[in-house]
């Protein structure tokens, strides 16, 4: 899969926790297409972002994305507004779980917290991402990261198309 | 070489020799679910089964309803139904609905937690059950389904960082203080998928309560999990527990012999602490690692305080708060909401037989039923934008209990001295 | 030609003889609000009035959903707090262990007091009748113009005379009494009315239930509910009031009434009133056996102490098959229920003893349900989605009733488990 997403840039910092993402008070939802509409209703200035986000729209964070509950909340909102992969420097173990059980690509890009921190990287800037080659080129910029191999059993449940699909194909 | 204590727990619940990096496909032993996730969970169950699947061993999966109870929704009402029904259907006996209190507790007090478990639930804090060296973790609606399946799931096998906890706590500082120092240090992302083994003489003496404080809020620190091996006191209860559900006090202590780290076990660092000059410390808004001493912040003004949660709601805590009351000629003041929500009924009973319950309502204080309570907006004591609260819990980001509220983290008895004056207050100023 | 309760109580308060049908203005002598007293307080400030009347009369108890369930009801609480501390309006019961359901509570401290003229912007202030005030519920806008203005309008009521008479059997208590009310006298029965309760049937009752008799009367319509305040009336408020000018008053043996019904407690069985209206009532013995998932003891209806230790003679020793909700009315309750060991008897039997307030009778918090549910209550609506989810059931019924239902997981008569 040799595939350039493109798409515009929603920037974030480190450590935005699952509250953030998806606040606490929405917990009872368990539909993910009501999802989307609560998506980072808390987190100060970006309160736009649930009506703002187009389908092929990046999330670009820093350290730690995802850190605090186990909510899968916080992965589906994201999955069901059609955003195709989250690009984070680090993400907490629990949020990657879910990204990965649920076929979610999360790339680990490293340098991208510093990045962001000095003003490399955008909201609105256009980017450009190949998931396959790790690449992420900001057109607004000409500013290029790479992201981080994902271990084989990582790949081996995304490409099943989750935790489920792939544990119903290969453990019985 | 030897191995760390989360290697020799994911040697057996694997089958295999466990190297460090490795992914492996671990036997779970309890796969949990809340009101929250849970109703996830059975959905996603049923949708992979087509709602012909039974669960791999009802026995060893457990419901917990603590989110909201009683539920403060049509929406969680209908969770909790959900729960109800597919327990019912699945022949699931572990239900302990809106009347116990905090799930990692009660399923902790009721004897279904045994050293060197693999246990998974959908609440970040699972992990406390590392306080009796059960590998718990928090994970997502769609790892709780796929475990009912086959009864495993996967994990990567971690480093561990050593942690030696030294010295004596002076008088008004307590476990919490040091956790609070510990999560300062490390950072929000300190402890990334890391396994944490606390040793040293304070861990050695402390109690089952200050245990589960500390090994709470790893998750704070994005670590994976942090174990102590049970001794003494802790050792006793939770083998006297264990019996009393109908397992076996002997297989608790062997177990305890079999994940005992080795002498040569690989620790990827060894870090050092002495608590003898600790002094009450306290989480600024709006993060847990934005620590301060409480003699830096004293004096600032509040709103409300809360005392309870996963991270500081057992007896112990609300006997320190209760200490820190009666110093301060048992009135709490007027200016300030003060809240206490028990972590369990067995805690709750507690506080009653010791009579605490009628002095802290004469106070002045709400006394709620267990639960989880102030952890959400969507419970007892959620805030209002612009006011500023203390807290025993373990998470204070932006909004977490109402939108544009702040809120400082610390120990129960920081909490108590904080709402008996009124603004923020170390509590050895009462205690003396 | 005597006078009704109404036409004392309102004279007294216009300065003048008045009749019924005839408009009158009045100065209130308390407003009670409760977590709604935030909006109340925005609708003030648009009139354009910068102080209210007389401060003192203000009576801000929040119950509704305390702690804050939520961060909304947070913003109506901070938004109550601040109006009545710029107000300096002293009487303001905040989120502590002072509090408690505003029914209870307004009692409790003395502001329930014979003649006295009360309004209440919640439908439920007709409870304090059991005192011998004319209570009465308005609305939010009609309270925030009172506070402006000091004054409301009333037309004087005509009035509808309940005489009762016998003693309870055993397993029997006045929610069975006046659900069988309701029943007869149907949801609009006593529409605009002045409901009053004479006999030696009400002259023997506690005022714990004279309260539950009142605090329904909105649901067949009531204006306002009274019953006499007799020697057990000054002897509870003794001590407590809040005022001077109260003065025990009641209507004259030859005054006019619109209706006049009649009844004997020794004939009243246990009571249901069926989802989902009050007036839908059903004798236990046409509904038993119907499951239920939850049962709620509680409420400004039935959430005193006699409720409680009601409860406690039936669920002593034994465990509630369903989960049982109990809320003591307030704070103080909640501690003599501890004192005496009621809280311990209940907790022993596996219910909930939550914190004081509101609860779920109103689905704001601590037990809605959820869709398909049933739910025994000891409140006093059972309207279609009040508790929850709108497909979800609730069945009104006694103390004794709730608890017996609770041990069994479906409607049950009292009797048979005393």
């Amino acid at each position: 899969m040799s595939e350039v997403l493109k798409g515009r840039a929603w920037v974030f910092g480190d450590d935005v926790d699952t509250d953030l993402i998806y606040h606490n008070k929405y917990l009872a939802e368990t539909d993910p297409k009501n999802m989307p509409q609560y998506s980072f209703e808390y987190y100060p200035g970006k309160e736009g972002f649930a009506k703002g986000v187009k389908p092929g729209d990046f999330v670009v964070a820093g350290k730690n994305f995802g850190c605090g509950s186990s909510r899968e909340h916080a992965v589906y909102c994201l999955k069901e507004a059609g955003v195709p992969v989250i690009l984070a420097e680090t993400c907490s173990r629990i949020y990657y779980r879910n990204a990965i059980n649920n076929a979610y690509p999360v790339l680990f890009v490293k340098g991208i917290s510093d990045a962001i921190k000095a003003g490399k990287l955008n909201d609105g800037d256009e980017l450009e991402v190949s998931l396959s080659a790790g690449e992420i080129k900001n057109a607004t910029n000409g500013e290029t990261f790479h992201g981080d191999a994902v271990s084989d059993l990582e790949k081996d449940i995304m490409s099943a198309g989750g935790l489920i699909p792939y544990l119903k194909s290969h453990k019985k | 070489m030897g191995k760390t204590m989360i290697m020799k727990i994911m040697d057996r619940a694997s089958g295999r020799d466990v190297r460090i990096g490795e992914r492996v496909w671990c036997n779970i032993d309890l796969s949990t679910a809340r009101d929250f996730g849970g109703a996830n969970c059975c959905l996603q169950f049923d949708e992979i089964t087509d709602k012909q699947g039974k669960v791999w061993d009802p026995d060893k999966i457990a419901f917990t309803f603590d989110l909201q109870a009683p539920s403060h929704s049509e929406k969680v009402s209908n969770n909790q139904k959900i729960i109800r029904e597919f327990a019912k259907k699945q022949g699931i006996k572990h239900v302990f609905d809106i009347n116990w209190g905090i799930g990692q507790h009660v399923m902790l007090e009721h004897g279904l937690v045994k050293p060197g478990d693999v246990i998974l639930g959908t609440d970040s804090h699972m992990n406390l059950l590392g306080a009796v060296a059960a590998f718990a973790t928090g994970v997502g609606n769609t790892d709780i389904a796929a475990s009912w399946i086959g009864g495993i799931n996967w994990f990567r096998v971690p480093e561990t960082l050593k942690v030696e906890v030294t010295g004596e706590f002076r008088r008004g500082v307590y476990m919490r203080d040091f956790l609070t120092l510990f999560v300062g240090e490390m950072g929000a992302g300190g402890l990334d998928f890391l396994s944490v083994e606390f040793s040293g003489n304070v861990i050695e003496r402390s109690s089952l309560a200050e245990r589960i404080t500390l090994c709470s809020m790893v998750t704070e620190m994005s670590g994976k999990i942090g174990l102590i091996l049970p001794n003494g006191r802790v050792l006793d209860w939770l083998a006297e527990r264990v019996k009393s559900a109908g397992g076996s006090e002997e297989d608790v202590r062997a177990r305890v012999k079999a994940i005992t780290p080795d002498e040569d076990a690989p620790y990827f660092k060894t870090l050092r602490y002495d608590v003898s000059d600790l002094e009450p410390m306290v989480s600024c808004p709006d993060a847990p690692d934005n620590v301060k001493k409480v003699s830096e912040v004293a004096g600032a003004e509040v709103d409300q305080v809360h005392i309870g949660s996963c991270t500081n709601g057992r007896l112990d805590d609300i006997a320190a708060a209760f200490e820190v009351l009666k110093a301060g000629g048992f009135k709490v003041s007027p200016k300030v909401r003060t809240i206490i929500t028990p972590s369990t009924r067995e805690v709750m009973a507690k506080c009653a037989a010791a009579g605490y319950i009628e002095k802290f309502l004469n106070a002045g204080v709400v006394f709620t039923n267990p639960t989880c309570s102030l952890c959400t907006a969507e419970h007892y004591g959620a805030m209002p934008s612009g006011d500023v609260g203390c807290s025993t819990t373990n998470r204070n980001f932006i909004g977490k209990v109402g939108k544009g509220s702040h809120t400082y983290l610390m120990s129960p008895a920081s909490a108590m001295a904080t709402a008996v004056r009124g603004v923020i207050t170390d509590p050895r100023e009462l205690l003396r | 030609m005597g006078k009704t309760f109404a036409e004392k109580a309102l004279g007294k308060a216009a300065g003048h003889e008045v009749s019924a049908n005839e408009v009158v203005t009045v100065e209130p002598d308390f407003c009670m609000s409760h977590d709604n007293t935030g909006p109340i307080s925005r609708t003030f400030k648009k009139i354009g009035v910068k102080k209210v009347w007389k401060p003192e009369r203000l009576v801000v108890i929040l119950d509704h959903g305390v702690p804050a369930p939520s961060s909304d009801h947070a913003v109506n609480h901070k938004e109550a707090r601040e109006f009545m501390a710029e107000q300096g309006a002293p009487n303001f019961y905040d989120v502590s262990s002072d509090g408690g359901v505003c029914h209870q509570k307004f009692p409790e401290e003395g502001f329930a007091l014979p003649g006295l003229v009360v309004i209440g912007s919640d439908s439920h202030t007709c409870t304090y009748g059991a005192f011998g005030a004319f209570a009465t519920g308005i609305g939010r806008s009609e309270m925030a113009a009172a506070w402006a203005t000091g004054q409301i309008w009333f037309k004087v009521p005509e009035s509808m005379k309940i005489n009762v008479r016998g003693k309870f059997k055993k397993g029997v208590s006045p929610k069975d009494f006046i659900l069988k009310v309701m029943g007869d006298v149907k949801s609009d029965g006593a529409d605009y009315m002045s409901v009053e309760f004479h006999g030696s049937g009400i002259d023997e009752m506690s005022v714990a239930g004279r309260m539950t008799l009142c605090n329904l009367g909105i649901e067949m319509g009531a204006k306002n509910a009274v019953c006499k305040p007799d020697r057990k009336v000054l002897d509870y408020i003794k001590g407590r009031e809040k005022a001077s000018n109260w003065e025990p008053l009641w209507a004259d043996a030859d005054a006019a009434y619109t209706k006049e019904l009649n009844y004997d407690l020794g004939d009243i069985v246990p009571g249901i009133a069926k989802p989902h209206t009050v007036d839908n009532y059903a004798a236990i013995d046409e509904v038993k056996g119907t499951k239920i998932n939850q049962a709620f003891l509680g409420s400004c209806t039935n959430g005193r102490m006699e409720d409680l230790r009601e409860a406690a003679a039936i669920l002593k020793g034994k465990r509630a098959a369903v989960r049982t909700i109990v809320i003591p009315a307030s704070w103080n309750v909640y501690r003599e229920a501890m004192r005496d060991g009621t809280l311990d008897t209940l907790l022993d039997a596996g219910c909930i003893v939550c914190n004081s307030g509101c609860g779920p009778c109103l689905g704001a918090h601590m037990g809605t349900l959820a869709p398909g549910e049933a739910c025994v209550s000891t409140a006093n609506r059972n309207f279609k989605g009040r508790m929850g989810d709108k497909d979800s059931f609730i069945y009104l019924a006694s103390p004794y009733t709730v608890a017996a239902s609770a041990l069994k997981g479906e409607l049950s008569d009292p009797r048979e488990a005393l």
